[in-house]
């Protein structure tokens, strides 16, 4: 997710998308991935090279290739939209390329990048997301078992304050600067004219090159990733909420698709478990006759029956005890001498 | 006298009849200032259509009328319309002969206090004479059955009729003297709503007033009579709330009619006070103000005791006014009841300050109350905030006609004792004011 407009922001789509390329590499496919740029780079008016996005001065690595596909677009990019594809909270009418089909299996890989706070995230230079709507986002997720493990990296100032109140299960962070300290960007290109890059994702990407399909290395190496010296900021990670050792988490297993295949040489029949399967249901030795429908409701019972009457009648002690009442204070007030009238 | 009343019910019946047969009888019904939750006809219907089901009419939250009301209309339900008609002729004819004797009361009242020498030498001019007091019942009967107030709630058959007929009675029985029925109309309507209760106040002090047992504090006499009145307005209360128990066998009835009363829990905008104010209240606080809002209504009953003591029927007045502005859900049926009195202090009209703009904002706010409701609920393009603001000056324009009144009574009282012109002890001309 690149979350800021504007051509000085070039280096946050350049961040992305080095990401987005990342992973392409490794496997992951266009259908599971969901791209958000809130700006257009690559066919900016000012960008001097159009439909494309280098992440390296000289030019030497395009980072916006032939077939990038951006699900979430400029003014699509939003807080609520963000959260909705997290949550899968999503009118009915959204396109399948914009949802984030994930199941209880699904491990994913969430990339943020822009300007940032201490405790939020600015979206688009008009609103926010802060640190505790993203931890209640993926407690939905973790209780809607959207995720089985969740890699959240953030690329912005104070990135660390993101991942501070994050409390589901499975979920492990990294961020390019502590609480207090801002990112910084790499290196301008002077034919661009802007930064292409910030130097947290600058380095992961060099590091993510490296990385093939079949490589073993783990979580710790990533952590190693942009040390102070290079950084200038320090970045830093949350493993608590993680339930495997970092040591034996791969980088592929959110990087990458790489599938575990067993090549196995001996068959395997299927066929005695469906025969077990029948013999625990026999055969339904009830009904030889089917049943005419007129029979099955005694419709000659219901529609001739009588409609009980129910009728309210209030009780014979009521009206006599209100009648006594009446007729006496009628006496009090006019005498008893009236009594010899009445009877 | 009777002559003119005749013609006078009989004009009020056509009015009422042509209305129940016309188009806008369905269109009144369903107006929320005349039909409250506490005396819809619908919610009588629905009552009675769930006994007929064999289920207590009280298990929903619908239906809100004591057990005599279903008695009443379990047998008269087909003539629904005639009913009504009948229970406004019956109020108004109660408020007539009332109104008489009460004349009588005053004029002898008068006489008594002119030969006394009590009343100043200047104020010829002040003192009411048989001849304008003559017409004043006809006026209050007409006042009552012709005020379009009491029209559309009849065409609306709201259950507010029968508690003003009750109060009529009730009040007709306070002025004849008879301590007994009026206990008992009290208890009705006491047990009708709850607010008449109130009207012990007013009424015990004209009792007194009759038996001409002076209100000290200390007296025995005083005393004695108070407790034999609220002996026998408890007993009659008391003996009706067991009586409607034995309708149904059950208890149901209290928290459903009473509960349903006091702790306001039906939130519709009517013409009061407390809607508004209790949709937007949070929980935490609402006990307090429930509390303070129904104290409100109570509150005025000894103030008003102590400064009228010696005018309780002025005080029955007042206080009616006030249930009917202060209860938790007035209905225009309830105002008309008031406004019926106004006749009867006609000669308070040079006092009254205000009276021009009050009308005003009366009969205004009267014709804006459906025009505000229609924007807000189906053209939308207002909220309850505007109907509200048209309820608030509603109301205020009503406490202020109190007010108005008030004042002019108690400064007609004044000149009459002091002399029309006053002056201060240095001889320039002096000014009532109420403080």
């Amino acid at each position: 997710v690149c979350t800021s407009r504007f051509w000085f922001n070039y280096r946050h789509v350049a961040n992305t998308l080095s990401v987005y390329r990342s992973v392409k590499r490794l496997g992951i496919p266009d259908s599971h991935i969901v791209l958000m740029l809130a700006d257009d780079m690559a066919c900016n008016p000012r960008n001097p090279k159009p439909a494309t996005v280098f992440s390296h001065k000289n030019m030497e690595l395009n980072v916006y290739g032939d077939d990038v596909e951006v699900d979430y677009r400029s003014y699509e990019v939003t807080v609520e939209n963000f959260l909705r594809v997290l949550t899968g909270r999503i009118p009915p009418s959204t396109p399948r390329s914009k949802r984030l089909l994930s199941d209880d299996r699904s491990n994913i890989l969430i990339y943020m990048t822009g300007h940032g706070g201490n405790g939020f995230l600015k979206f688009q230079d008009s609103e926010e997301i802060t640190n505790v709507e993203l931890a209640d986002a993926f407690e939905q997720m973790w209780q809607k078992r959207r995720y089985n493990e969740l890699l959240f990296i953030i690329d912005t100032c104070q990135g660390a304050s993101m991942y501070e109140r994050f409390y589901s299960p499975n979920i492990m962070a990294l961020a390019s600067s502590q609480v207090g300290e801002d990112s910084l960007s790499h290196q301008p290109d002077l034919g661009i004219g802007v930064h292409l890059m910030d130097r947290y994702t600058f380095y992961v990407l060099e590091f993510l090159e490296e990385i093939h399909p079949a490589s073993q290395t783990n979580m710790n190496d990533l952590f190693q990733v942009c040390p102070k010296s290079l950084c200038v900021s320090t970045p830093g990670h949350r493993t608590d909420l993680f339930q495997r050792d970092p040591q034996n988490v791969l980088i592929t297993d959110f990087f990458g698709s790489v599938r575990k295949v067993e090549i196995t040489e001996e068959t395997v029949a299927l066929d005695r478990d469906l025969a077990a399967f029948e013999s625990k249901f026999p055969e339904d030795e009830l009904a030889t006759e089917p049943l005419k429908y007129a029979e099955q409701l005694p419709v000659a019972q219901i529609i001739h029956q009588k409609p009980k009457q129910k009728d309210w009648h209030p009780p014979g002690g009521f009206i006599l005890g209100l009648w006594a009442l009446i007729i006496m204070v009628f006496f009090k007030t006019y005498g008893i001498k009236h009594m010899k009238h009445v009877f | 006298m009777a002559a003119p009343l005749v013609l006078v019910v009989l004009a009020a019946v056509t009015v009422r009849a042509a209305l129940f047969r016309s188009s806008l009888a369905a269109f009144i019904a369903e107006r929320v200032e005349v039909a409250s939750p506490l005396s819809a006809w619908k919610r009588v219907v629905e009552g009675l259509a769930l006994l007929d089901l064999g289920v207590s009419p009280y298990s929903g939250a619908i239906f809100h009328e004591t057990p005599l009301i279903i008695y009443l209309f379990h047998f008269l339900i087909e003539y629904a319309e005639v009913v009504f008609m009948v229970t406004d002729v019956l109020t108004a004819v109660a408020l007539y002969l009332a109104i008489q004797d009460f004349n009588k009361v005053v004029f002898k009242k008068q006489k008594l206090l002119i030969e006394l020498d009590k009343y100043a030498p200047d104020v010829a001019e002040l003192i009411q004479t048989p001849m304008e007091m003559h017409y004043i019942p006809l006026k209050v009967a007409l006042f009552y059955l012709l005020n379009p107030y009491s029209v559309m709630s009849c065409v609306a058959k709201s259950t507010s009729a029968i508690n003003n007929s009750v109060i009529a009675f009730f009040i007709l029985a306070t002025i004849k003297g008879s301590a007994f029925l009026s206990a008992v109309f009290l208890a009705l309507a006491t047990y009708q709503s709850l607010y008449p209760l109130t009207l012990f106040a007013p009424a015990l002090l004209y009792l007194l007033q009759r038996q001409f047992i002076p209100v000290k504090l200390k007296s025995k006499s005083f005393w004695l009579y108070t407790m034999q009145y609220a002996s026998l307005y408890l007993c009659s209360l008391v003996v009706i709330i067991c009586l409607s128990f034995f309708l149904l066998n059950s208890w149901d009835f209290i928290p459903s009619v009473y509960g349903f009363i006091l702790s306001v829990p039906d939130l519709t905008p009517n013409i009061g006070l407390f809607w508004y104010f209790f949709a937007e209240m949070f929980e935490h606080f609402s006990l307090f103000f429930i509390c303070v809002f129904q104290i409100n209504v109570f509150f005025y009953t000894i103030p008003l005791a102590i400064k009228l003591k010696e005018h309780p029927v002025f005080f029955m007045f007042v206080q009616i006014a006030i249930i009917s502005i202060f209860k938790s859900y007035p209905t225009v049926g309830d105002v008309a009841l008031y406004m019926a009195f106004l006749p009867v202090w006609s000669h308070l009209y040079r006092f009254l300050r205000n009276i021009f703009i009050l009308s005003c904002v009366l009969i205004f706010c009267s014709f804006l109350f459906p025009v505000l409701w229609h924007l807000w609920i189906y053209a939308g393009s207002a909220n309850s905030n505007f109907y509200y603001a048209i309820t608030l000056t509603f109301n205020v324009g009503q406490i202020l006609l109190i007010s108005d009144y008030f004042y002019a009574f108690l400064r007609r009282e004044y000149y009459l004792t002091h002399g029309l012109h006053l002056t201060r002890q240095d001889g320039t001309e002096a000014m009532l004011v109420l403080k």
